[in-house]
């Protein structure tokens, strides 16, 4: 949960959004802001925040909130 | 030669059912797609009350529906201004009041205005007649990054839309048998220069609008199969970013990519053409202005990747001294073209003023190259001072106006520098003399209402005074040492 919350955070900061306006499965291209300049701007806060590094193979993966999260604990 | 429009005609009389476009689970027919766009047509002239050359904005968004309004409005006799759906207001206002449209179409992220939705358009039953517009008028105006920071209005003719489809077609040799995927914006010339060459050639288009989920850029790729694609240097840094050597997966699939807009480095090509061997890679040189000017293809060039190819089928380029004079082999000057393609004028602006762009007829696209015995040209610098990010043009001037309006600040200067991040090619770099009191915090917090994200600085380097002429010119090259 805890993990969720903090990667919904990272999104809507990201995207300009509020919290609430971020669910699991919000995903690229649902904020004008989500664009691929975007996924990687939230994809290395990510990395930072959880203190992890995402393989290429991992990161196509990835599609909206739920995957983001999934990618994190799988590396925890 | 005919227009982008008689040609789809054509194409619809010959395969009405061949699948035209693709947009997730719908497929749309050349016969449907015609319909729709005759559709669109009647009601911008019935209901909408277009005459004959009066402009529409279209917010350009890469969906079915952008496609049947924009051939809508040529087929009603409109000029199509095809604009990013995240415009900013003030570049909006600017371009809403230099080509006073008729009606604003599609949906705008960041701008106050009502606009008409897409589907509103093509809801009617009822078609227009087609009639063939003549090649000599106006299709398309597109707005660039002006250098003095302003959106300037490139007019485009029918002549010119087709002339330019022409010569890429000829020169990537793409057929009807082709599936493209279509992931560029279509705001740009680029994209909107890749729909037009797919259709007129009857091939399929899969509008996929965006490179930003990679997982279902692949998917559709084959899911669709997918021949060929179109992609900026940033588009292909963001692939490989997210998933490796996964392309090569596609080696015996793919058979064209053009890709263009930006400088692509030497090891990016090489990259790409150990992991597609058999495909015909493909980078242009051009502009708005003139679109796809020179080409070359990975394999031929493999031993000169750094050049930028040769004139394009049906294109001249020379290279012009600045007194206006052809400058023999070898020595540095201004790329010049000349070719049905180029631009037929610039929106708003006299026939003097656009006659100062050309010399002896060909178009002076303001970059400095040299050109070697087999016409091959090699770009070494912008005589305009313009910032690409990911294949976006910024103007510095426009972001030093903005900077320069915060209290506190006294004067700016914007450049371009290598991406830390290496995906975007180049970012924004402010150098800015202020008061101490102003943080940089607050001096983005000023500039972020008021630009779109790629044109914000990503650094910003305090100075004690701005480099400049003896003529007051700012002299941004210093800068960059």
């Amino acid at each position: 949960m805890e993990t969720l919350e903090k990667v919904i955070e990272i999104v809507a900061t990201t995207c300009e959004v509020d919290n609430s306006e971020v669910t699991g499965d919000s995903t690229v291209g649902d904020f004008p802001a989500w664009d691929s300049m975007g996924h990687l701007s939230i994809l290395s806060a990510v990395e930072e925040a959880f203190d992890i590094s995402f393989e290429p193979e991992e990161m196509m993966e990835i599609e909206d909130v739920n995957d983001i999260v999934k990618a994190v604990e799988a590396k925890q | 030669m005919k227009s982008i429009e008689e040609q789809l005609f054509a194409i619809v009389q010959q395969t009405p059912d061949k699948v035209a476009l693709i947009s997730g689970e719908t497929e749309v027919a050349y016969s449907l797609l015609w319909d729709y766009c005759l559709r669109a047509a009647f009601k911008l002239q019935n209901t909408y009350h277009l005459q004959k050359g009066d402009r529409v904005i279209l917010s350009a968004a890469g969906n079915i529906e952008f496609v049947y309004v924009y051939f809508g409005v040529h087929l009603a006799g409109g000029i199509c201004v095809p604009i990013d759906p995240d415009t900013n207001q003030t570049r909006f206002n600017h371009i809403e009041a230099s080509t006073k449209p008729v009606c604003v179409m599609g949906t705008l992220h960041n701008v106050a205005r009502e606009t008409i939705s897409f589907s509103d358009v093509i809801d009617g039953t009822e078609k227009a007649e087609f009639i063939a517009p003549k090649m000599s008028e106006i299709a398309d105006i597109l707005f660039t990054t002006g250098t003095t920071g302003a959106p300037k209005g490139v007019a485009l003719s029918y002549l010119n839309l087709a002339a330019a489809a022409r010569n890429i077609n000829e020169f990537i040799g793409n057929s009807a048998d082709d599936v493209e995927l279509l992931a560029l914006p279509v705001s740009h010339s680029f994209g909107l220069g890749r729909m037009r060459c797919a259709l007129t050639k009857g091939a399929t288009v899969v509008m996929l609008g965006t490179f930003a989920n990679v997982k279902k850029f692949f998917n559709e790729m084959k899911r669709c199969h997918v021949t060929m694609f179109a992609m900026v240097p940033a588009s292909w840094g963001f692939i490989k970013k997210m998933s490796g050597k996964y392309i090569g997966k596609f080696a015996d699939q793919l058979k064209f990519i053009e890709i263009g807009s930006s400088f692509m480095p030497k090891e990016e090509k090489e990259f790409l053409m150990e992991q597609l061997p058999h495909t015909r890679i493909c980078m242009h040189y051009g502009s708005t202005e003139a679109s796809r000017s020179a080409f070359m293809e990975f394999q031929a060039y493999k031993d000169n990747l750094l050049s930028a190819g040769k004139a394009s089928p049906h294109t001249g380029i020379k290279i012009f001294s600045p007194e206006g004079k052809p400058l023999p082999l070898g020595e540095e000057g201004e790329v010049c073209v000349k070719g049905e393609h180029v631009t037929c004028s610039y929106w708003n602006e006299t026939p003097e003023r656009f006659a100062s762009d050309f010399y002896d007829g060909y178009f002076r696209t303001g970059d400095c190259a040299t050109m070697d015995a087999d016409g091959n040209i090699y770009l070494k610098s912008r005589i305009k001072e313009m910032i690409n990010v990911g294949g976006k043009k910024v103007a510095p001037m426009e972001v030093e106006d903005i900077l320069n309006t915060i209290p506190g600040v006294k004067e700016s200067a914007c450049i371009g520098i290598p991406d830390p991040g290496v995906v975007l090619g180049e970012v924004v770099k402010a150098f800015v003399v202020a008061d101490e009191s102003l943080t940089d915090e607050e001096i983005m917090q000023q500039l972020k209402p008021q630009l779109e994200v790629y044109k914000l600085p990503v650094e910003i380097e305090r100075i004690s005074e701005i480099p400049k002429t003896s003529s007051g010119k700012i002299q941004r090259l210093i800068l960059k040492k």
